[in-house]
C-alpha cells in the first residue's frame, strides 16, 4: 500500500534530445539530386528505406534562384528585395519535377477531385440534401437528385420523397459514393447513381490517414472495392477503400436479387426495395476474425507509412495468416488475430521487405 | 460529433456478444501498453503511456509546503487532468473541462482512497518532512495527447509509471530549531529519494456493453456503454477505489463478479506494466 522511501541514489542527469539530423547546408540539400523528376520514384519507393529530408513550416527550402515554387512553398516579401528564399508552408518531403520545387505535405486533408470513390458519414440533413463528412475541409453534400430513389432510376423526384428524406440516408449513415462534380470553393458533390454506391451495413469503418509525402495512406488506384476470400473459413469479404482514407470492411452479401429472373431493364427497380434498409446480417465468429486481420493489415500498413491498395492489402493479408500458420506451429498461436504493435510491425517488414 | 450508424453499432455489439472484438482482441485483453519516462526535464518525473491510438502524459511535480492542520502528518497530492484540444475538437477552450473533472475525481478516487487518507495507493504520512511543519506536495499532472478509449486506465498506468520515475530531493532539517519557528531546510541537488511503486494500484475499466463487460475500450466500443466500473488493484490484489459512469443501473451481483474478474485481469496488467516500466527505465539510462 504504502510508497516507502528507498535509499538515496545519486541523480539522474536530465536528458536533452539531441536532433540527430542537424540540417546541413540547405542549398546542399537542394542541389543533391539535380533536376531530375522524382514524381515516379516518391510514389514506388518505399519511406522505410528511405532517409527522408523533412521540412517544417517556415524553413528556408533554398535561395537559389533558379527554382520556381510550387506547391507548399511560398515566398516571404521581405525577401523579394535581395535573393528570394523559396520558404515551406507545410511539414512534408521537398518534390522537384524540373525547375518546380513544391513540398509534399506528411499528413493532409483529402482535397476531392472528380471520379473519386469516396466513404464518407451523414453529418447533416437538410431539405433537399445530405451533408457529409469525407475528411475533406468542407463537409461534401450530396443531393436528393443525385441518388437512386427506389422504384427506379427514371423516376422523377417528388415532395414526398423530401418529405421521407431520413428513410434514405440519416444522420451517422455510412455510404459510398462517387464525387460528380467540385465546387468553387472545393467542396464536393456526390452521387451514388450506380449499384456500386449506397448505404454500408454488416460491417467496420476505419479511418487512416496520410496522402502526399512519402506515398503513404490509399492512393487512387485502379481498383478500390474487391471481395476477399479469406482463409480458415472466413468466407468473402468486402473492403472498399475510400479515396479520402475512409475505409469500409464488411462481410460480403449477395445482392437480394441475384437468382431471380429480373431483366436488365428492371434491377434498378429490384435492388432499389433494399438498398436503404438498415437490417443487417449475423456475422460468423470465423469472419469477424478475418475481418478484424484485415482491418489490423490496413492499419498497420497505414502506421508504417506504406502506401494503402489492393496489392499491398492482399500482400499484408496473406503474410498475417502465413504469420499464425507459423506461430501455431510453434505452439503460440492464441492471440492469432490482434495486429497491433510488434505483430503489425512483423508483417509489415515483411511486406515491404519482399516485393516492389 | 455524429453518432455511428446502425451497421457499425450491430457489428460492434455482435462483435463483443461472440468475444471478438472489431479489431482481433477479445473481451479481456488489453491492447499492448507502450511506456516512456523521464522525457521532461523540468518535472521530478514523468511518463508517457500508449494504447493503441490512446496517448497520455503525466508528471510529478513536488514542492515543499505545509502541512494542513487537520492532518499535521500527512502530506499532500493532488491529481489535476488536462485534456488537450488536440485529442477531440471539442475539448477547445471550456468544452474538456468536463471529462476533465470527471478523470481527476475519479482519479483521486481511484489512488488517493478516503478523505483521511486511509487505503490509499500512495501512502501520504511518508511524504512528511517534519511534522506538522515542512511536508511535500505531490502535484500530478495529466494531459491526454489523443484519446481512443480507455483514459482512465491510461492515466493510472501513467500516473505509477511517472510515480516510479520521480526522484524527490533530500531535504536536511537544520537541527536547533523549535517551537513555533519555520525550521530551516536545505535541499540536496545531488541526492534523491525514490519511490518504491510497487504496490501502487492500476486501474481496470470494465465496460459494460449489453451483455457482456469488456477491459480498454476503444471509442466505438464506449459509445456503445451502458455503464463502466473502474476498480483499482494492488498487487496484493486488494481493492483500492472504485468509481462508476454511465447512466444503467448495475445489478450488486455483476458488480462483485466484475470485481473478481478485474482482480484477475489486473494480476497481468500490473506485470505487462511493471516490465514496461522497466524496460523505460532502462532505456532511458541508457541514452
Amino acid at each position: 500500500m504504502a510508497i516507502s522511501i528507498l535509499p538515496p541514489t545519486p541523480a539522474a542527469p536530465p536528458q536533452f534530445h539531441q536532433d540527430a539530423s542537424d540540417s546541413e547546408d540547405e542549398d546542399d540539400r537542394v542541389d543533391l539530386q539535380g533536376d531530375i523528376d522524382m514524381d515516379q520514384d516518391t510514389s514506388e519507393s518505399r519511406p522505410a528505406k528511405r532517409a527522408r529530408h523533412i521540412v517544417t513550416p517556415g524553413e528556408v527550402v533554398t535561395t537559389d534562384p533558379q527554382w520556381m515554387r510550387g506547391h507548399g512553398t511560398f515566398i516571404p516579401t521581405h525577401s523579394l528585395t535581395s535573393s528570394p528564399a523559396i520558404t515551406s508552408t507545410v511539414a512534408g518531403t521537398i518534390a522537384k519535377t524540373n525547375k518546380l520545387l513544391s513540398v509534399r505535405p506528411l499528413r493532409a486533408r483529402y482535397t476531392p477531385e472528380i471520379g473519386d470513390l469516396v466513404v464518407g458519414r451523414i453529418v447533416e440533413v437538410q431539405s433537399k440534401r445530405w451533408r457529409v463528412d469525407v475528411a475533406a475541409p468542407l463537409l461534401a453534400a450530396l443531393p436528393l437528385s443525385a441518388i437512386n430513389l427506389p422504384g427506379g432510376i427514371l423516376r422523377r423526384r417528388t415532395a414526398v420523397d423530401e418529405l421521407n428524406i431520413r428513410t434514405f440516408f440519416t444522420e451517422g449513415d455510412l455510404l459510398v459514393a462517387e464525387v460528380q462534380s467540385i465546387y468553387q470553393d472545393g467542396g464536393a458533390s456526390l452521387h451514388t447513381r450506380s449499384l456500386k454506391y449506397g448505404k454500408l451495413r454488416n460491417g467496420y469503418f476505419m479511418s487512416v490517414t496520410g496522402t502526399g509525402g512519402g506515398g503513404g495512406g490509399v492512393v487512387r488506384s485502379r481498383r478500390q472495392i474487391w471481395t476477399v476470400s479469406t482463409a480458415h473459413g472466413g468466407g468473402d469479404v468486402d473492403i472498399i477503400l475510400g479515396v479520402n482514407g475512409y475505409i469500409w470492411i464488411a462481410k460480403h452479401v449477395e445482392p437480394a436479387g441475384e437468382g431471380t429472373d429480373v431483366s436488365i431493364t428492371r434491377i434498378e427497380e429490384s435492388v432499389s426495395e433494399s438498398i436503404y434498409s438498415s437490417q443487417n446480417d449475423e456475422i460468423a465468429a470465423s469472419t469477424r476474425r478475418e475481418m478484424a486481420r484485415l482491418a489490423g493489415c490496413i492499419k498497420a500498413l497505414s502506421e508504417g507509412g506504406a502506401r494503402v491498395d489492393e496489392d499491398m492489402v492482399m500482400r499484408a493479408y496473406e503474410t498475417a495468416v502465413d504469420m499464425q500458420y507459423s506461430e501455431i506451429d510453434a505452439g503460440e498461436g492464441e492471440e492469432g488475430e490482434y495486429l497491433g504493435g510488434e505483430r503489425g510491425k512483423a508483417v509489415i517488414a515483411a511486406v515491404i521487405g519482399t516485393g516492389l | 460529433m455524429v453518432g455511428l450508424s446502425l451497421g457499425e453499432k450491430h457489428f460492434i455489439q455482435g462483435g463483443i456478444a461472440q468475444d471478438l472484438r472489431s479489431d482481433g482482441r477479445k473481451r479481456l485483453t488489453y491492447r499492448p501498453i507502450c511506456v516512456e519516462t523521464g522525457f521532461i526535464p523540468q518535472a521530478n518525473g514523468s511518463a508517457r503511456v500508449r494504447m493503441g491510438a490512446t496517448n497520455v502524459i503525466s508528471t510529478v511535480k513536488a514542492e515543499l509546503g505545509k502541512p494542513s492542520s487537520l492532518q499535521p502528518d500527512k502530506g499532500k497530492v493532488t491529481i489535476y487532468v488536462d485534456c488537450s484540444p488536440t485529442a477531440e475538437p471539442v475539448f477547445e477552450g471550456r468544452g474538456g473541462d468536463e471529462l476533465s473533472m470527471e478523470l481527476s475525481v475519479a482519479l483521486q478516487r481511484c489512488l488517493l482512497g478516503g478523505k483521511s487518507g486511509a487505503g490509499a495507493g500512495i501512502d501520504l504520512s511518508s511524504l512528511i518532512v517534519v511534522e506538522g511543519k515542512i511536508c511535500w506536495d505531490l502535484y500530478i499532472d495529466c494531459l491526454v495527447v489523443s484519446s481512443d478509449g480507455n483514459l482512465l486506465d491510461a492515466l493510472g498506468a501513467a500516473i505509477k509509471a511517472a510515480l516510479s520515475n520521480t526522484g524527490i530531493p533530500r531535504v536536511n532539517v537544520a537541527v536547533g530549531a523549535s517551537g513555533d519557528q519555520q525550521p530551516e531546510v536545505d535541499i540536496s541537488d545531488e541526492e534523491f529519494m525514490q519511490f518504491d511503486t510497487s504496490d501502487i494500484p492500476v486501474i481496470v475499466t470494465l465496460t459494460k456493453a449489453g451483455r457482456h463487460y469488456i477491459v480498454d475500450a476503444t471509442s466505438e466500443e464506449e459509445s456503445q456503454m451502458n455503464s463502466a466500473v473502474s476498480i483499482s488493484v494492488n498487487r496484493k490484489g486488494h481493492i483500492c477505489g472504485l468509481t462508476k459512469r454511465g447512466g444503467a443501473g448495475l445489478d450488486p451481483s455483476i458488480i462483485l463478479d466484475m470485481i473478481s474478474v478485474a482482480k484477475h485481469v489486473s494480476e497481468q496488467l500490473i506485470n505487462k506494466l511493471d516490465s514496461e516500466i522497466a524496460a523505460a527505465e532502462a532505456d532511458e539510462d541508457e541514452s
